[in-house]
């Protein structure tokens, strides 16, 4: 399982131009930073930093915003009594059974409408997994108790502080398992920003990484070095989270 | 009466305002578009141009298309190789795994490791493993003076690679799904059969395999619906080829809307695949509630 992941940073370490035909002497020096050198280079090719930053911007933002969002209507629906639940939940619901795939050419028509190809709008607005987290957090809302919410209403705390200062707090840990699964499936995502990112400037890195590479033929250490470094961010918030991102597979169960 | 009233309105108000944002954002980037879609299916002519309403033709083009047949039997295919490798060896990881030895945890560190990498990454170093003559195999086979296997030349090759790559990286996602059922089996039941004299054979074949039907029912699903979504493996990998041998459903779409910029006939694929999925997940729903 980790054979891949050996070579492909110990190729890394090659110097820029080395095929594959080095592998004999994988594991011998000479090692050199020369390919990441190479991959870091802003030359209008590989722009990494502004590929890794589109990135981390993309899913930071994505996040956030889903997260904010759904804990709100999740309360709302779950919380708050008004006519039109129902519908509102059922629709919701449906959510769940639709695919990005499948929307990508009206989606794609849309931001074009809108003049928005090329521009973060198009990165971040059109598919934020809003059903899933709404659902998760809504289960995580029904089950609390409520004469907590009874007693923070006596008190005299209205709609808005309820939530300010009892859901928001509780639901931390659903919201850090819900909140890596976005942010991982917006960091894999290819399909959607290759549509809309052309430009080499507002790609993300699954964008321009095949971009990238696809200039080298035979070469093997620089297209491996952009590898590692683009790996780099994700690999380290695994391991640092690594708890978090199993405890959220097994209560979300989708990819 | 006036008060009750007042305060209808005001939670009123406030279920609108919690509502409002999110409502906003997913009709219209999830709802819309599917409408949207499902009009512009029953159109025809290219992007940007004029748009001409010609009732079902696109349906009906789509029935006798080979080229749809072909990247739908495709997904069907990769369906019918990918699940039972995926189940088996996710299982098997996840035994491995849940035994509670020294390094296990190590071990699902490892095995989910792949899963973080991103699909380019992931389909490059399997690109630089396969390829031919420049490829990591073809350089071993070469240098043990073998004949080169040829991974990207034939369909059937084509899609082994796709479904090791496929494997390598998600296997450990499909294992801690496994390993979460495997967690919530009661230790009694294994510690009253311990009693009755039931050997390990006996005891994964009674008790941890029903135990696992749930999961295993959810890992089926959930497979079955990201390899209706196949797009970035075939993508990088095989490109689609050889000819079309390996393109799947979503990698025609792209080529019918973003290489022929045929919009019309890309929405009435587009909505094949919707109606597609949404039936698999109305299983998977009714499954769920089921437990």
């Amino acid at each position: 399982m980790l054979l891949p992941l050996v070579w492909m940073v110990l190729s890394a370490f090659k110097e820029p131009g080395s095929t594959v035909t080095v592998v004999k002497n994988l594991i011998a020096p000479p090692f050199t930073l020369e390919s990441f050198a190479r991959v870091l280079k802003p030359d209008g090719t590989a722009m990494m930093w502004r590929w890794t930053l589109n990135s981390v911007l993309v899913g930071i933002v994505q996040t956030a915003i889903t997260i904010v969002l759904s804990s709100w209507a999740a309360y709302a629906v779950s919380r708050i009594p008004f006519k039109g639940k129902t519908f509102v939940f059922a629709l919701i619901l449906a959510g769940m059974m639709v695919p990005m795939e499948s929307i990508v050419v009206p989606l794609f028509e849309m931001i074009a409408d809108l003049g928005w190809v090329n521009s973060y709008n198009a990165l971040i607005w059109p598919g934020m997994m809003l059903p899933l987290a709404f659902l998760i957090l809504k289960q995580f809302i029904d089950q609390l108790p409520n004469e907590l919410l009874e007693a923070a209403r006596i008190d005299g705390a209205g709609t808005f502080r309820i939530w300010w200062s009892i859901i928001w707090p509780l639901s931390t840990s659903s919201m850090a398992a819900v909140g890596i699964f976005i942010f991982i499936s917006s960091w894999n995502n290819l399909l959607w920003p290759m549509l809309v990112a052309q430009e080499t400037s507002m790609m993300t890195l699954p964008v321009g990484i095949p971009t990238f590479q696809s200039t080298f033929a035979t070469d093997l250490a620089v297209p491996m070095a952009s590898n590692v470094l683009a790996s780099l961010p994700a690999l380290i918030v695994f391991l640092l989270f690594q708890r978090n991102i199993i405890k959220g597979i097994s209560m979300t169960g989708i990819k | 009466m006036k008060l009750t009233r007042l305060r209808s309105y005001k939670t009123l108000m406030a279920a609108l305002i919690f509502l409002a944002p999110f409502m906003i954002l997913y009709v219209w980037f999830w709802i819309y578009p599917i409408f949207k879609g499902f009009i512009s299916s029953f159109n025809s002519g290219i992007f940007g141009g004029v748009q001409k309403f010609v009732g079902l033709d696109n349906y009906s083009f789509m029935i006798s298309d080979p080229k749809f047949w072909s990247s739908f039997g495709n997904t069907i295919y990769f369906i019918v190789i990918s699940t039972p490798a995926i189940v088996v060896l996710g299982l098997i990881l996840a035994l491995l795994v849940n035994m509670k030895l020294k390094g296990t945890t190590i071990l699902r560190t490892v095995y989910f490791m792949p899963f973080m990498l991103s699909v380019s990454v992931m389909g490059s170093i399997w690109l630089f493993i396969l390829q031919s003559r420049t490829g990591l195999i073809s350089e071993i086979t070469r240098s043990l003076g073998m004949k080169e296997i040829s991974f990207l030349g034939s369909w059937e090759m084509g899609w082994m690679s796709i479904l090791i790559a496929t494997i390598w990286w998600t296997v450990g996602f499909n294992m801690i799904l496994f390993l979460a059922g495997l967690q919530e089996i009661p230790e009694d039941i294994y510690e009253a059969s311990d009693i009755d004299g039931a050997g390990g054979w006996k005891k994964f074949w009674y008790i941890t395999m029903p135990s696992l039907k749930g999961v295993t029912a959810l890992v089926i699903i959930l497979q079955s619906i990201s390899s209706f979504k196949l797009f970035g493996q075939t993508w990088l990998i095989t490109k689609g080829g050889p000819g079309t041998t390996t393109t799947p459903l979503v990698h025609y779409i792209y080529q019918i809307a973003f290489r022929q910029w045929d919009m019309g006939y890309a929405s009435a694929v587009s909505f094949v695949l919707f109606l597609t999925i949404a039936f698999i997940s109305l299983i998977q729903f009714k499954f769920l509630m089921k437990d």
